[in-house]
């Protein structure tokens, strides 16, 4: 470990392009802004489910796959990267609980990713729960909106997440 | 930093994430903030030509950015002294907001970090904090990058290694997933044992 005051550093501020630019006058309102930013939002919403639908569409396939060849590292990590897309934009254009559905699925990928067995039943039983999360009926609850639901995807990540004892793989 | 007004006409912005669709809504952010020059890249390979094509005003980097994620992206980006945008911002993106994970992102080097899924709001106020909290830059052999010093944690590995560092307490280690509060309270800029 470093002894306390033995090592030189050279300290100084940037002051970066960005950070002159951005304090210039005449810029928008943070009111403004945010609200521009959510019309800007709200108006990529009209192909979101479409892209939802099409996530899902290969999340399935790749899920397939798995079931077919649970081995096969390079579909866990597509399948992982499609959860995790979901679980990224689905709050932010309004999909709540498609959230709450794709992190639990990535929980159980990243348990898969460290030796915990596949099993197909799991990943079936979060596909169905995409299913009813992207109707609008359902898009914008939050778990505690759903406890069941959301206490059994819970539940089935704690169990189907264990590692058996010398299979851990990192 | 709620009652600034950030002016981001003509700053080139990059964007990097493989997710196209969470790249597009970024963007709409962006622009709705008044952005007017915002890139995308989908991975580290685009990202390393949009920065050696132009100088880039801020980065917004997805921490899994393939193929070896943002925390080696940002490291990468500080240590090269060669580098025109060194010191640019760097505002990393990240789903999982583990504290060890948060200093790691620090400790590379970057500004800030943002937990996905992330709100307009969200977004604004971390570049404001940017632009109105400016942080020193640290340049020594073991790092360089934004002041790590924050003052509820103490010195990076707990010993004050510059000279003039004064003894101070370090707070204790560990927890789950950090909401975005708990994140600008690892980059605000109070430094230990100085304030």
């Amino acid at each position: 470990m470093a002894k306390q005051g033995d090592t030189e550093a050279n300290i100084f501020y940037a002051d970066t392009r960005f950070e002159r630019m951005a304090r210039r006058p005449g810029g928008v309102s943070r009111e403004e802004a945010i609200e521009r930013a959510q019309t800007a939002v709200q108006e990529l919403k009209t192909d979101f489910i479409a892209w939802i639908d099409e996530q899902l569409g290969e999340l399935s396939t790749t899920l397939d796959d798995l079931a077919h060849n649970p081995t096969d590292k390079a579909a866990l990590e597509r399948a992982h990267q499609k959860s995790a897309y979901l679980r990224d934009v689905g709050s932010t254009m309004g999909y709540t609980l498609v959230t709450f559905v794709a992190s639990t699925l990535c929980d159980i990928l990243d348990a898969y990713i460290a030796g915990a067995p596949f099993d197909k039943n799991v990943t079936d039983c979060h596909m169905d729960a995409f299913l009813l999360a992207r109707t609008d009926e359902y898009r914008h609850m939050h778990p505690q909106e759903v406890p069941e639901l959301a206490k059994g995807l819970l539940r089935v990540v704690e169990v189907s997440s264990i590692v058996p004892p010398g299979d851990g793989k990192e | 930093m709620k009652n600034s007004t950030i002016n981001l006409r003509d700053l080139l912005i990059l964007v990097a994430d493989p997710n196209s669709y969470l790249r597009r809504v970024i963007n709409g952010m962006l622009r709705g903030f008044g952005a007017n020059k915002v890139m995308e890249v989908d991975s580290a390979t685009g990202l390393f030509q949009a920065l050696t094509s132009q100088k880039v005003d801020i980065l917004l980097c997805d921490m899994r950015l393939p193929p070896h994620g943002g925390l080696k992206l940002t490291r990468t980006i500080r240590r090269n002294a060669d580098n025109e945008n060194r010191t640019m911002p760097i505002l990393l993106m990240s789903s999982d907001t583990s504290e060890s994970t948060v200093k790691n992102a620090r400790d590379a080097g970057a500004n800030i970090v943002v937990a996905k899924p992330m709100s307009p709001s969200g977004l604004y106020d971390r570049l404001g904090w940017i632009v109105f909290n400016p942080r020193p830059f640290v340049d020594c052999a073991t790092y360089f990058g934004p002041d790590r010093r924050f003052k509820i944690e103490g010195y990076p590995g707990g010993v004050g290694r510059r000279k003039g560092d004064k003894a101070i307490e370090v707070a204790a280690e560990e927890g789950p997933s950090l909401n975005q509060n708990d994140i600008d309270s690892l980059f605000s800029n109070a430094r230990a044992g100085q304030d």
